[in-house]
């Protein structure tokens, strides 16, 4: 589903991902561990699309097409999607209608009618009760006074809204409480599917608990270091990236 | 520079206003002394260049004929269109005169300020009066629109409003047309009477180059309330010009302000509140939008005079350009005489925010709707004031 090939990009001339190489296949679930500012979110924004970052060398490819020449909406219409790190407040902007506007973008593109008003309504009742979203949530103006929780509760939301072939969550699960958590990790092992795919970031093998991962990579300044199973995660908790870096 | 203002009152008619001679030539003094155009020397007209309107050449619009009464419809309307004015049926409590005559004892308030206002008392061509009796609801609408036709138009136009005491109504204004190388100078006074209530939605929209000038005085008694929205679409040239008189105690006053400019449009709102009595608040909330070429003004003052203590006065103005070339020249202005007062301002211009258009990307939706879409939201607390429904549909059709 996803290639990433010795990807290099960078920021304002400053190298972040530094050969980075990365593949996934529909039905897995992928987790990225990594200490702070090791590139994590650098490549969740590069892979959708962000035009601050350069991309200098290196492939992705994403259900046989090459992303990197994709613009950032063609990207999110061919079913990727990002949970973002710091969901971004749109005052003025309603969550529901946004998100209309979305589907129907997604839907056109796929060569589908619009959805009625009646059956999105319907869809909005369903996956708001899957993540536990207050429906007055729903209809708010986009994160406006949203708490931390119910902002990343309200990513997940969206994630069930659109159903990505590819979803990318850029800690989700940091500023969730544990019952939050469960709440998000179930909506998002119910939308797991042989067609689809996952990507985690996270600092927390806790999260992983919830959302069982097929394997665990370690990026570390720029690059995936290490790949293991779910162990993995148990071993970074333990004992931190000292160890990585000294076996690097 | 091009005509002076003497020359510029020539193409039109004398006005056909009943004005109290003091007034009338108090103008003519204004204009002989002022002799040309206001420069950009001119405190007021600092980013406002007014060679073009100068050298207009205008034919003016005769307004004689009244035609046939408007059916009733869910608005009492008031057309100004084609040298003709129409009008709905009146109702108890409403009347609505167009003889020229306006209640001269509301207009011991007024004097006449700067070339605008002069021009327009010696050049009215009419304007209609409204008044509303005492303790009387006018649950209806009230609509005035003005349909500005034919090259080289020049409309002039002074209006009344009179809201007895304790009485309420609901206004919306409307400006439009397409033709090429017009004037308006529409100038309102609204004399708000004790407990009365008024609620304006102001759309102008025209097309085409014209260059339109609207002055809105506000007379204020106690504990009245009085809200104006200015919104502002596409124009080639505005100037608004909104003054406030908060005469008495307990008033309230709402004046907000949307404004949208592309190619050379140039759109400037002035506003001066003043607060001679205590216990009054007044709350002023200016969003603009500007791309390509577009330039607009904001410059919104308040005076708190000495003893109007207990005011609260809050002014903000925020601005996107969404180009390069865009520019806005905003300047809050406070004057405070009183010292038991809170008063606020704020100006802010940016670009659309990034995050905000990348989020929404994000999501599926192209760029130019995500655009329109944080246009929209930006826009939204100022549209979501707007109580008339034919003002509300205009613009989700321009804001999509
Ligand atoms: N505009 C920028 N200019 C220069 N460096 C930047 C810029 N933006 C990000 N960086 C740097 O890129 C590096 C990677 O940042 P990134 O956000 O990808 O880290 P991360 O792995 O997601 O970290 P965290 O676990 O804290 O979320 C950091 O060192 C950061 O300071
Ligand atoms: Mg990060």
């Amino acid at each position: 589903m996803l290639k990433i090939t010795d990807l290099h990009a960078s920021i304002n001339g400053t190298e972040i991902l530094k050969g980075l190489s990365l593949e996934i296949n529909a039905g897995e679930v992928h987790a990225i561990m990594g200490p702070n500012g090791a590139g994590k979110s650098t490549l969740a924004s590069v892979l959708a699309g962000k035009e601050d970052y350069e991309v200098t060398s290196g492939t992705i490819t994403f259900e046989d097409q090459d992303l990197l020449d994709l613009s950032i909406e063609e990207r999110a219409r061919e079913g990727l999607f990002l949970a973002f790190q710091y969901p971004v407040e749109i005052p003025g902007v309603s969550n529901v209608n946004f998100l209309k506007t979305a589907i129907n973008e997604i839907r056109e593109h796929k060569g589908l009618s619009a959805l009625s008003a009646k059956d999105f309504l319907s869809l909005v009742k369903e996956k708001s009760a899957l993540v536990a979203l207050d429906a007055s949530l729903a209809s708010r103006a986009v994160n406006e006074g949203f708490s931390g929780g119910e902002k990343k509760r309200n990513e997940i939301f969206q994630m069930a809204m659109l159903e990505p072939k590819l979803a990318v969550l850029d800690e989700t699960d940091s500023g969730l409480d544990i019952d939050a958590l469960r709440i998000v990790a179930g909506g998002v092992n119910a939308l797991k599917s042989k067609e689809n795919a996952t990507l985690v970031i996270t600092h927390y093998q806790r999260l992983l608990d919830y959302i069982i991962p097929d394997f665990v990579h370690v990026l570390y300044d720029g690059k995936i270091v290490k790949t293991g199973g779910k162990e993995l995660a148990l071993a970074l908790e333990e004992k931190g990236y000292d160890w990585i870096k000294s076996a690097e | 520079m091009s005509g002076t203002l003497i020359d510029f009152c020539k193409q039109l008619e004398p006005t056909q206003l009943k004005l109290p001679t003091a007034l009338l030539q108090a103008a003519r003094d204004g204009v002989e002394f002022q002799h040309h155009f206001p420069t950009t020397r001119d405190e007021a007209w600092k980013y406002t260049r007014l060679g073009r309107v100068a050298a207009l050449k205008l034919s003016p619009v005769k307004i004689n004929q009244p035609a046939n009464p408007l059916p009733s419809s869910e608005t009492i309307d008031i057309i100004f269109e084609n040298e003709t004015w129409h009008c709905a049926e009146p109702i108890t409590g409403l009347h609505i005169d167009f003889s020229g005559a306006l209640d001269t004892t509301a207009w011991n308030a007024c004097t006449l300020q700067g070339h605008v206002q002069h021009i327009n008392a010696l050049t009215a061509q009419g304007g209609v009066a409204i008044r509303v009796d005492a303790n009387t609801k006018i649950i209806k609408p009230i609509r005035i629109i003005h349909r500005i036709q034919g090259e080289h138009t020049g409309l002039i136009l002074h209006h009344q409003f009179v809201l007895g005491n304790h009485a309420s109504a609901q206004l919306e204004v409307f400006f439009e047309g397409t033709s090429q190388d017009t004037y308006a100078n529409v100038l309102f006074d609204f004399f708000i009477g004790v407990g009365a209530d008024l609620h304006t939605d102001m759309l102008q929209q025209t097309n085409g180059t014209h260059y339109g000038f609207h002055t809105q005085r506000i007379y204020q008694q106690k504990d009245s309330t009085f809200a104006l929205q200015t919104l502002t679409a596409n124009t080639h040239f505005t100037r608004n010009d909104v003054e406030v008189f908060s005469q008495e105690e307990g008033t309230h006053t709402q004046l907000y302000g949307a404004f949208i400019g592309r190619e050379n449009n140039h759109i400037d709102n002035h506003t001066y509140v003043h607060h001679t009595a205590p216990n009054c608040t007044s709350d002023e909330n200016y969003k603009g939008v500007l791309s390509d070429k577009a330039t607009g003004v904001f410059n919104g003052k308040v005076k708190v005079y000495q003893d109007a203590q207990k005011i609260n006065a809050y002014q903000s103005n925020k601005n996107i350009l969404l180009s390069d070339s865009a520019t806005i020249n905003a300047k809050p202005e406070l004057e405070i005489y009183a010292d038991d007062v809170k008063c606020s301002h704020g100006s802010t211009t940016g670009q659309l925010d990034q995050q905000a258009l990348f989020f929404l990307r994000a999501r599926g939706i192209s760029e130019s709707k995500a655009t329109d879409m944080l246009i929209k939201g930006f826009m939204a607390e100022i549209v979501g004031t707007v109580k008339s429904s034919h003002i509300q549909e205009a613009l989700h059709s321009l804001l999509g």
